[in-house]
């Protein structure tokens, strides 16, 4: 079992993905059974989204990727 | 010929994606743009080197953080770790009894987006020091693995968790700082023992 001091101190790897099965099942336990720290993981896991959606949303610049597709072209002629 | 025409379509879907990272990275979109082409050529050159059915993503974002690193003379193999203040742990989590409710929607995942921009969640990390930057980019951004990212920096993976953990950490607080400065935190409304 895991108390909420280990749950909050694994937290960040739980959301990577990063734990052992075992451990996850063990951090998934106590979340169902602790509001607090459901609260925690909940708000980090949003935090990420959040984060995740706001810093891909990148436009490229015009004509990005025919000046990409070129200059792999020009690449081949200049090497034959 | 016909294995790096196919180099060709499989790496081109990745480009807007690292054409993004690029940009956090050298935070200039000229410059990102040529570490972009740089990344293509090298990986088209060294495509010999590219086992199939490998990560293909995984092997581009590898070349483009090393020709970044090597490049710009980065620090990332010689990093000073203090160069970045000690946050608390969960620094954001216990100040959200700050934010004033009356200026953000009902849903918390709502309110997690309308609560940063999309610029100061790229400034934030942008602000990073390289350091951290690039672990966190390659983890929050394109979900990499603690491994991956261990293979790409060539650093051992706890230290690709210490760096997150930290960069992570430091990234809220400058949130925290952003929305302070857009009018959304009252401070009074924090329990000073928090
Ligand atoms: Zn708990």
């Amino acid at each position: 079992m895991a108390d909420c001091q280990e749950t909050l101190n694994e937290l960040e790897s739980y959301l990577d993905s990063e734990l052992s099965e075992g451990r996850a099942n063990e951090i998934i336990t106590h979340l169902k059974g602790c509001t607090d720290c459901q609260g925690a993981y909940e708000f980090h896991a949003d935090l990420r989204t959040a984060i995740k959606t706001k810093a891909k949303n990148e436009e490229l610049p015009d004509g990005f990727l025919d000046r990409l597709r070129d200059c792999l072209g020009d690449d081949v002629l200049g090497a034959e | 010929m016909g294995a790096r025409e196919d180099f060709t379509d499989d790496a081109m879907q990745y480009a807007p994606q690292l054409f993004a990272t690029a940009l956090r990275m050298t935070r200039n979109r000229s410059d990102a743009e040529d570490l972009v082409q740089e990344t293509f050529l090298k990986g088209w050159r060294a495509f010999d080197s590219y086992q199939q059915g490998t990560n293909l993503r995984a092997w581009l974002f590898r070349i483009m953080t090393n020709t970044f690193i090597n490049k710009y003379n980065s620090q990332q193999r010689r990093p000073q770790e203090t160069e970045l203040d000690e946050v608390e742990e969960l620094f954001l989590f216990r100040r959200m009894g700050a934010f004033d409710q009356s200026k953000m929607s009902q849903s918390a995942e709502d309110q997690m987006l309308e609560l940063f921009t999309d610029d100061e969640v790229k400034n934030a990390i942008e602000s990073l020091p390289e350091t951290f930057r690039i672990p966190v980019l390659l983890s929050d951004v394109e979900g990499f693995s603690y491994k991956e990212i261990a293979e790409m920096l060539e650093v051992p993976i706890g230290t690709v968790m210490s760096r997150l953990h930290r960069g992570r950490k430091a990234m809220q607080k400058m949130l925290y700082e952003y929305a302070k400065e857009r009018g959304l935190v009252d401070e009074s409304l924090l329990d000073p023992q928090d």
